[in-house]
């Protein structure tokens, strides 16, 4: 999987971009890809040194990737012109701090053997290709938001995923992991089966696979749209096909099963991985696509088709309903987060449903922009989570020669004073998860809640009211356990040797305290990036009703 | 002797509607001397710097020098502003404190300066605040003197902070400086009668008066968001523009409009509160758990006063009511005030609680003044009850200071022939002679200006202002009995007392038997200033733990501890002040030809109004609309009046409680400290009314059995119903997602065959609803 490959095939398609042309909106990417293939190489190197300097050299390539797309163009060509700076620069700024949680994962015993004297054995080291792995995803998730083609959105969906279902198997030498990476590879490739078919009627009804510009799905659907047809089943059938394939992804009813095993099965740093990378994959998959689509249908014209609508609303209202409800009944801490972050994924949903609002864009109203208050609370659920994660990540204790993570509420008890720093990155950042004012959280979930009152979908904000309710039940118990109650004499928890993982934690939580500050120009900045360009030019297939169009469509916004 | 009543208003105003007698637009400020605002700051600053000794420890008296030398400075201030004041109300500004605006409009913005506001009213009030607290901090200095150290600290700290906070109060050109230092007097008042801490009864009364007050304050912040909600200002100067032009900020005709009366009623109840007024009165007698100087000054002369001046502010408003209901209000709850605390004092024995409730009583006096139109009578009661009541008071501590704490009027005796308590002995004369309204003295007149309008308003006006009148008098008439009933019964008589209970006071006057206590002190370097070189004495502010075991009365004496010369020179100072406070009624008014200074002053302030009668019509037309005394002119025949009153109820209490001799006048039949055969029969013959009146009508326990019962049986009943029905139904709640999620949790089985068939169940479930709503 390389850029040159996917340069083909899309240089292939009939573009309005030529591919030469695109190739600058994707220098994070490449940047990116060769800081992949340094790692590769540096992994490998016998000498101690050189191979510790795979995550430096990690975090140094997404750190230039991440300047490189803060810097970058807008994406002209894109539905979402300013999405992809925006994405990027987010994408890159959790990449790091999911890159320190991740260190020191695999390879502690062969290490350990190395520097009691064992050769160096290339082979039997995963260091390489974990760190790798890791930064492939996150090139893949960065391509998600380059998108402009169903089959760059597969490709770039996949190269997100196949390398997280390795990391998973790979997390632990327990056969735990091996179960959850099996697992996850099977339902993975049942999800990916179901939105490859989707976009293959997508296809089907629209003769193109690309999502925008003269010709594209985003104008054959709009010119359906306006001559009154609807968008026609086979095209409502790919779309929603499509939607519930990608569910899986952000782990939404009803493909969220997986999800509590696999984080429960891989490593808490690879669990944190999970919850952030392919959930964005999914969320920024499924607003391409609806943008293609448009939130210009229903009676103000300012709703997603109606069969969409509905399966969303559906989807959404059970994945945080089942999300909290079982993730109240849990004692492992692994397995409560995994609901938690299931629930997470129905409060984003809502944003997606609402669109981006009357009037998305520089000049909008921050509180009706749904797919703003998405971005944001992506932002916000990224730092949160990777912070509770993380403290999963550093606290380790040996019992009979075998390491242990946390594994129960239990665990956390007294933490705030046996390992202050933890307890508290612990407190705060469950309090942010549970949406405390005036945390991180609090905001994300503020705007999400704006945003469906503008739009009128009231029901919904009251399931999710309900929900946050719910949810305190657990994300208290994750304050209490180490804020108020004593340890239990017998569990002692140390530090991993890995000190990156707890200073990301620690940034994590500074940034739940932090970010409250720039909150409103963060806000700003996702407004920005979801202003939704109409299609440009209809269709010569409908021609004489180009005039028509334009006024009896509802609301063919401009964006920008 | 219409004469008698002051103020140029008068000239201005002749009779009419009620309307008419609203004072004539009060001038707008001209900038006044940035000097004043050295009145708030010099207080702050000694506050700080006692602060400051506090935290470096340190144990010599020099935050009392500190505070002395501040407050003098102050009150040379004054001074100066007064003898500097062009008669003009003018304002000086430090800094704009609020300043808001959310809209061009009126009443869409905010601004409140910190600044202060100069006219009659603030320079009368604050020459006699700053006085007397220069005064009463010199005699704090020698009365505190036994807790030198942190607790000197504390005590001064509070005290300058609450001449800062009075000043505020006073001098503040808005309602918010008002505000300010009226949460401030409360909050130090609160610190300073707590100011024994580690004794239960004061902690609860520091409690008491705060939590009382605050219901009164609940009624002053309302007013003052209401006045800024209808008059869009809370500045004086603009204010009381538009209180003469007669319309509200929405140009509603004012005289119609709910504010008229609703806003002073408000008021009047901050008013109630702070100046302990008729129901609101009871957290002031137990306020005397606090240092006596602090009663003296902030329960008998200052803060309790802030009532009276409030109304005098806002006397423009009060007046603006054609109906005069919200004055109404105030002269009868002044006058129930005075008549309730007077039967109580009539009573009871403690001596301090005495002067407590007749400073109840007087406020009354002072309230009945403002409501029946004579703020000049008030505001000079105000001003001559300050410096005769801080006499009695400081009086009072001289002897709980000399006799181990000792209060109660029966187990004193002659205090006035033992040695060093002559000064005593005449300050409290000359005191009780100004209390009971004895001729010449300084109460006498302020009193009599009061009677004299009551009897002159016209029912017409304030409703039952006749009523009003004779029940003023005749609480005049028991105010001089109590009065000398207190001095008849302690200070002369048979020389004889029980010394008090009070360890750390009853420290200066012990002593072996057998040695002299001059002796004594001589010996063990316990000489006058007492608490210096005292070995087990103990200091700061856990004093109370270090004092040594019980007074043995057989192997020890007591001997009476004469006041020092700091409280010496406080007491002649209030009571040569007091006595000269007389002087100030024949001084030429600044405005107008009678009623002396102060009617000079309150005429040249927000107060001026033209009280009916004052005005020399014709003898007839007088008569058909205002009130007489039996048929005379009250200003002419109420001197006589109310001096005979005054001298019955010193005759009476001379009878009753005057010792056999002199000094009751040859008709007293005491023999000893306590026994007092026609008293006590007297209080017999009226057995349960005077036990009734012991217990002060058992007020605290009737608002006990009406409030709190209610509001703790309300306590437990919500408690139950929160135990039971709301934590049920959230218990409840809590059980549904669990409920759901047992129902839920076999689907999360770990089998990845049935999770696929979950997925596409899911997916199928999901094309079903999709297939319907396209067909549909």
């Amino acid at each position: 999987m390389s850029t040159p490959l996917l340069m083909t095939m899309l240089g292939a398609a009939d573009q309005p971009l030529p591919m030469v042309e695109k190739l600058r909106y994707l220098v994070p990417e490449m940047i990116l890809f060769i800081a992949t293939v340094v790692v590769m190489i540096v992994g490998l190197s016998p000498n101690r040194a050189v191979r510790r300097s795979c995550a430096a050299v990690s975090i140094a390539g997404l750190a230039a990737a991440g300047a490189a797309a803060a810097f970058g163009p807008a994406f002209e060509g894109g539905v979402l012109p300013g999405l992809m700076p925006f994405a990027k620069v987010l994408i890159a700024a959790v990449g790091v701090l999911l890159v320190m949680v991740v260190t020191g994962t695999v390879d502690r015993d062969f290490e350990g053997e190395v520097s009691r004297g064992a050769a160096f054995d290339a082979l039997r080291g995963n260091r390489a290709e974990f760190y790798a792995f890791a930064l492939f995803s996150l090139t893949g998730l960065m391509l998600v938001a380059s998108a402009d083609d169903l089959i760059w959105l597969f490709l770039a969906l996949e190269l997100t995923s196949l390398p997280t279902y390795v990391m998973v198997s790979i997390s632990t030498a327990r056969s735990r992991s091996q179960e959850a990476g099996v697992k996850y590879f099977f339902l993975g490739a049942f999800g990916a089966a179901m939105f490859l078919y989707g976009f293959a009627m997508l296809y089907g009804a629209t003769g193109t696979t690309a999502l925008y510009g003269p010709g594209s799905i985003a104008e054959v659907l709009a010119a359906r749209a306006a001559s009154g047809e609807g968008l026609g089943m086979l095209a409502t059938l790919g779309l929603v096909l499509s939607i519930v394939g990608v569910s899986f992804k952000i782990a939404a009813v009803p493909m969220h099963f997986y999800t509590p095993d696999v984080y429960e099965g891989a490593a808490s740093s690879v669990s944190a991985f999970l919850a952030f990378v392919p959930k964005a994959a999914g969320f920024l998959t499924i607003i391409l696509l609806l943008a293609a689509v448009g939130w210009h249908f229903g009676p103000a014209g300012t709703a997603l088709p109606e069969p969409i609508r509905v399966t969303l609303w559906v989807m959404a209202a059970l994945t945080m309903t089942v999300g909290n409800v079982l993730a109240v009944m849990q004692k492992s801490v692994k397995r409560m987060l995994a609901y938690s972050s299931i629930a997470h994924s129905g409060y984003m949903l809502v944003g997606v449903i609402v669109g981006p609002g009357s009037q998305a864009g520089a000049t909008g109203s921050l509180q009706s922009n749904g797919l703003a208050a998405v971005l944001f609370y992506l932002l916000c659920y990224g730092f949160m989570n990777l912070g509770a994660f993380a403290v999963l990540a550093v606290l380790e204790k040996r019992s009979g020669g075998e390491r242990e993570e946390i594994e129960t509420v239990e665990d956390l008890k007294g933490l705030c004073r046996t390992q202050p720093l933890m307890g508290w990155t612990m407190v705060l950042c469950a309090l942010s998860l549970l949406g405390l004012p005036p945390l991180l959280g609090f905001w994300g979930k503020f705007f999400l809640f704006t945003s469906a009152i503008g739009a009128g979908e009231i029901a919904l904000v009251v399931v999710m009211g309900l929900n946050s309710a719910i949810a305190a039940y657990y994300y208290l118990r994750l304050v209490g356990a180490p804020l108020l109650e004593s340890s239990d004499a017998g569990a002692s928890f140390t530090e991993a040797p890995a000190p990156a993982r707890k200073w990301a934690a620690v940034l994590s939580a500074a940034s739940v305290l932090v970010l409250v500050l720039p909150a409103g120009w963060l806000i700003q900045r996702a407004n920005n990036a979801t202003g939704v360009r109409p299609p440009t030019t209809p269709m010569k297939a409908s021609g004489g009703t180009a005039d028509s169009a334009s006024t009896s469509a509802p609301a063919v916004r401009a964006a920008r | 002797m219409t004469g008698l009543m002051g103020g140029w208003a008068t000239l201005a105003a002749a009779g009419g509607g009620a309307a008419a007698h609203a004072a004539p637009g009060i001038p707008a400020p001209g900038a006044g001397s940035p000097i004043a605002l050295l009145l708030l700051g010099l207080p702050l600053l000694a506050a700080a710097l006692c602060g400051v000794f506090a935290a470096t420890g340190n144990r010599s008296k020099l935050p009392a020098f500190t505070s002395v030398a501040a407050l003098g400075a102050c009150f040379g201030i004054a001074l100066m502003l007064f003898l500097n004041w062009n008669g003009q109300p003018a304002t000086a500004r430090a800094f704009d404190w609020i300043s808001l605006d959310w809209g061009a409009g009126k009443g869409q913005s905010f601004d409140a300066h910190f600044g202060v506001y100069i006219d009659g009213l603030t320079l009368l009030w604050m020459l006699f605040v700053t006085g007397l607290a220069t005064v009463i901090a010199l005699y704090s200095m020698e009365y505190m003197s036994h807790d030198v150290g942190l607790g000197y600290c504390r005590y001064f700290a509070a005290f300058n902070l609450f001449v800062f906070s009075m000043t505020a109060l006073v001098m503040g050109d808005n309602l918010l400086m008002l505000f300010l230092g009226w949460e401030g007097v409360g909050l130090c008042s609160y610190l300073l009668i707590g100011y024994y801490y580690k004794r239960a009864a004061a902690v609860a009364a520091a409690k008491k008066a705060f939590i009382m007050n605050r219901i009164g304050d609940l009624g002053l912040l309302m007013g003052i968001l209401s006045t800024f909600v209808v008059f869009g200002t809370i500045e004086y100067a603009p204010l009381f523009q538009m209180i003469a032009s007669g319309k509200t900020a929405s140009g509603a005709e004012l005289a119609s409009h709910w504010s008229v009366w609703g806003i002073p009623l408000m008021f009047a109840v901050g008013a109630f509160g702070k100046s302990a007024q008729f129901i609101f009165y009871t957290w002031l007698p137990d306020a005397m758990e606090g240092p006596t100087p602090v009663s003296a000054l902030i329960h008998a002369a200052t803060m309790v006063t802030a009532g009276v001046f409030l109304i005098g502010r806002l006397y423009p408003l009060f007046t603006a009511d054609p109906a005069l209901i919200a004055l109404s209000v105030v002269a009868w709850a002044g006058v129930i005030t005075a008549l309730w605390a007077a039967t109580i004092e009539m009573a009871i024995f403690d001596i301090k609680r005495v002067m407590g409730y007749s400073t109840i009583s007087q406020l009354g006096f002072m309230f009945a003044g403002m409501g029946l139109l004579t703020p000049t009578g008030a505001a000079f009661h105000t001003f001559t009850h300050a410096f005769f009541k801080a006499t009695l008071f400081l009086g009072v501590g001289a002897v709980m200071h000399g006799f181990g704490g000792q209060l109660d009027l029966r187990r004193l005796s002659g205090v006035m022939w033992m040695r060093g308590f002559g000064l005593v002995g005449i300050a409290m004369l000359v005191g009780s002679i100004n209390l009971s309204g004895v001729p010449f003295t300084a109460g006498f007149f302020s009193k009599d200006v009061i009677l004299a309008q009551a009897f002159t308003t016209p029912g017409t006006m304030i409703w039952g202002a006749q009523a009003a009148a004779w029940l003023l008098l005749l609480t005049a008439g028991m105010t001089a009995y109590y009065t000398f009933r207190t001095f008849l019964r302690v200070y002369v008589g048979p020389r004889e007392f029980v010394p008090g209970d009070d360890a750390e006071l009853l420290d200066l006057g012990r002593h072996p038997k057998g040695v002299s206590l001059d002796e004594w002190h001589a010996q063990h370097g316990h000489g006058h200033g007492h608490g210096h070189g005292h070995d087990d004495h103990g200091h700061g502010s856990d004093h109370r733990a270090a004092v040594r075991p019980d007074f043995d009365p057989t192997t020890e004496e007591f001997d009476p501890h004469p006041p020092g010369w700091s409280m010496k020179a406080a007491i002649g100072l209030c009571m040569v002040l007091s006595i000269l406070a007389a002087g100030v009624y024949f001084m030429k008014p600044a405005v107008g030809n009678h009623g002396g200074w102060v009617a000079g002053m309150v005429g040249q302030s927000s107060a001026a109004f033209a009280s009916p009668g004052e005005h020399h019509g014709g003898a007839a037309e007088h008569a058909a609309k205002l009130g007489t005394f039996l048929g005379y002119d009250p200003h002419k025949v109420m001197y006589y009046v109310s001096a005979g009153v005054g001298l019955i109820g010193i005759l009476i209490a001379a009878f009753l409680h005057g010792p056999r001799g002199v000094w009751s006048l040859f008709i007293g039949n005491r023999t000893s400290a306590a026994v007092a055969p026609r008293a006590d029969a007297l209080a017999n013959l009226f057995g349960p009314l005077t036990r009734a009146a012991r217990n002060k009508y058992y007020v605290d326990e009737i608002y006990d059995a009406l409030v709190r019962t209610p509001l703790r049986v309300l306590a437990h009943i919500f408690h139950i119903l929160d135990q039971g029905l709301v934590d049920g139904l959230v218990n409840l709640c809590g059980a549904l997602p669990r409920m759901l999620a047992r129902s839920l949790r076999p689907s999360q089985s770990g089998v990845l065959q049935g999770y696929a068939v979950g997925m596409a169940a899911g997916l199928g479930l999901i094309l079903i609803v999709v297939w319907v709503l396209m067909l549909r």
